[in-house]
């Protein structure tokens, strides 16, 4: 873990200096904001609304609105983690600090993350927005945030793994989407399949199922499983290919 | 090795440990720096082969070599950037392949490219470096100030890095390699892409900072070694090629060269006189010439001539003899540029040799 706090200090420092964070926070609200909106004229038009399918529920993880972004935004909130260092040579002058790979690769990742929470963090207000308007649970609401923070480490975690892959950050941008985008579609195998393994299979990995769980307030460890192991390989395989270099 | 390249390459090896046996000065002094059968191999491709070398606590080592010759493979080994396919470095007593981490912390490496993010200023990037060599928070403010001011860059403390230009980059760069204060420095071609004056004052600098560390330094450029270096290894092909001191370095010629001003004796001609020097003189060539009245006489000795001094002596001898007055008599030294031609260029000619025998 050695060089991890002044490494992850300046991942941050980069990430909000160029305005690449910002712009990534700013596209995510808006979108987030119209869903929202779009979500309560919904839901006003409806004479009553049951407990476990209100807003809250619709919005974490109810329309697509939740995932389109997600799987476009954080891969670009990794995509310059090292490929840029790479490209610019900075990679060398890095590795040559008395520095742990363990530490770097985690820095990385841990500045995403840091960002991806930055970047939720403004929709608590849409919360508050629904409690004056009714009853709020706020465990319920506390799940959500707990789902979409788990689908927001793998998905930086894999981000990170394939901006260790290539030199260039657009190229990372579209391995990473091609990633995520991946996985959604062998979710959707869920609704389209009969039963059967396969169908099991594509429900285990299946980010709207993760989401429609934990927007209702159930925990299912077998989802925390999923996510962190999702987290924790692809970060192991980042932390081998960047030792691999040293070898190339 | 020999079994890698075949044995037909014996020849050439036994040639290059001959060479390698140079009497050392720096036997006493603390090595810091001890590199053995260095090798890195791309595939087929040796990068770097077998090199060994070591360099002495407070010394000031060239690292020659034309480019291509495997300088900045070796160096980024030593920095620990690159693995190694075989062999062993060892700095200030630290393994770099178990001891990986002690071994960086005792150095201060700056790339040929001297890279840096452009997007901080150049205070924000020494702090950071610093923290990230383990520069202690209390220490660090005065460390970072420290190294602007060794590297000249303190005026310069808020700007942006990728609006300074390449001189002042360069700067940067050896301040970072500089902030931590590590015994050790290892600077890879230093004055790349500098204009002349910016070259100058880099090797200024560096010549001051040979008075407080160790430093290890690439170039292809000659006249960077004798302005800055003790001592010079000449690295070609990947191989090492030549060790030793500047005076070392150059007493190696194979070939040397002497300069005479001559009053002509009665009655003798130019011709005569190379064909005398010729006949009775172990001379490879002879260049007679008039200037202003007196006669400009330049001789190449032969390669068997072991004792330069020796012959020169011969030769004024005989011509005094003959009637000459001998105005001046000058050992012509081999500039570094022969020696260093002539070290990269014999390699390359054993080589297409061994190849030729081989095939």
């Amino acid at each position: 873990m050695r060089g991890f706090w002044p490494v992850y200090k300046r991942e941050l420092f980069a990430m909000f200096v160029t305005p690449l964070a910002w712009v990534i926070i700013v596209v995510f609200l808006v979108i987030q904001g119209l869903h929202f909106s779009l979500l309560l004229g919904h839901f006003a038009r409806q004479p009553d609304v049951v407990a476990d399918h209100g807003p809250v529920q619709a919005f974490f993880g109810g329309t697509i609105f939740l995932y389109l972004p997600l799987l476009i935004l954080c891969p670009g909130l990794t995509m310059r983690a090292f490929a840029e260092e790479r490209r610019s040579g900075t990679i060398e002058t890095l590795m040559t600090a008395p520095v742990s790979t363990t530490g770097l690769v985690l820095a990385k990742w841990l500045a995403a993350v840091t960002t991806y929470v930055a970047m939720w963090a403004p929709t608590v207000l849409y919360m508050a927005v629904i409690r004056k308007t009714g009853d709020l649970d706020w465990n319920v609401v506390g799940t959500g945030y707990l789902g979409v923070f788990g689908v927001g480490c793998s998905y930086l975690a894999l981000g990170t793994l394939m901006s260790a892959m290539t030199r260039s950050q657009l190229m990372a941008l579209v391995l990473g989407m091609l990633v995520t985008v991946g996985l959604f579609v062998i979710g959707i195998g869920e609704m389209v399949l009969d039963d059967g393994w396969a169908r099991d299979f594509c429900s285990y990995v299946s980010v709207w199922s993760q989401m429609d769980d934990f927007s209702k307030g159930i925990v299912d460890l077998r989802r925390i499983a999923f996510d962190t192991t999702m987290t924790a390989l692809p970060l192991f395989a980042t932390v081998r290919i960047v030792d691999a270099w040293r070898w190339g | 090795m020999a079994m890698l390249l075949g044995i037909p390459r014996k020849c050439l090896e036994s040639k290059l440990l001959r060479r390698l046996a140079l009497p050392v000065a720096w036997a006493s002094v603390a090595v810091v720096i001890e590199v053995s059968h260095l090798t890195k191999a791309y595939g087929a491709f040796y990068a770097v082969n077998d090199v060994s070398f070591q360099v002495g606590k407070g010394e000031v080592v060239g690292f020659l070599g034309p480019n291509g010759a495997g300088k900045s493979t070796t160096l980024r080994i030593l920095a620990g950037f690159l693995g190694m396919t075989s062999g062993k470095v060892v700095i200030a007593g630290h393994d770099i392949a178990e001891d990986s981490f002690e071994a960086r912390r005792q150095l201060g490496y700056m790339p040929e490219a001297v890279p840096l993010y452009g997007e901080m200023r150049v205070i924000e990037y020494l702090k950071f470096r610093a923290e990230l060599k383990g520069v202690p928070r209390r220490e660090r403010r005065a460390r970072v100030e420290q190294a602007m001011a060794e590297a000249r860059v303190d005026d310069l403390a808020e700007t942006l890095i990728h609006k300074l230009s390449k001189g002042y980059k360069q700067r940067v760069g050896l301040a970072d390699a500089l902030v931590a204060r590590p015994p050790i420095l290892i600077l890879d071609e230093p004055t790349a892409g500098l204009d002349p004056n910016q070259i100058r004052e880099v090797r200024e600098l560096i010549r001051g900072l040979g008075e407080r560390h160790t430093i290890l330094l690439s170039t292809h450029i000659l006249p960077e070694v004798e302005a800055t270096c003790g001592r010079a290894v000449v690295i070609a092909r990947g191989k090492v090629v030549g060790e030793g001191t500047l005076e070392e370095l150059r007493s190696r010629r194979r070939s040397s060269r002497a300069r005479l001003l001559l009053r002509p004796a009665e009655g003798a001609e130019i011709g005569t006189l190379r064909t005398w020097i010729e006949k009775n003189f172990s001379v490879r060539s002879v260049n007679v010439s008039e200037q202003e009245g007196l006669w400009g006489c330049e001789v190449q000795w032969e390669k068997k001539v072991e004792d330069p001094g020796a012959a020169l002596e011969e030769l004024v001898r005989g011509l005094v003899g003959a009637g000459y007055g001998v105005r001046e008599a000058t050992p012509a030294k081999a500039t570094l540029d022969e020696v260093f031609a002539q070290l990269t260029d014999d390699t390359a000619k054993l080589e297409d040799g061994v190849e030729g025998g081989a095939g």
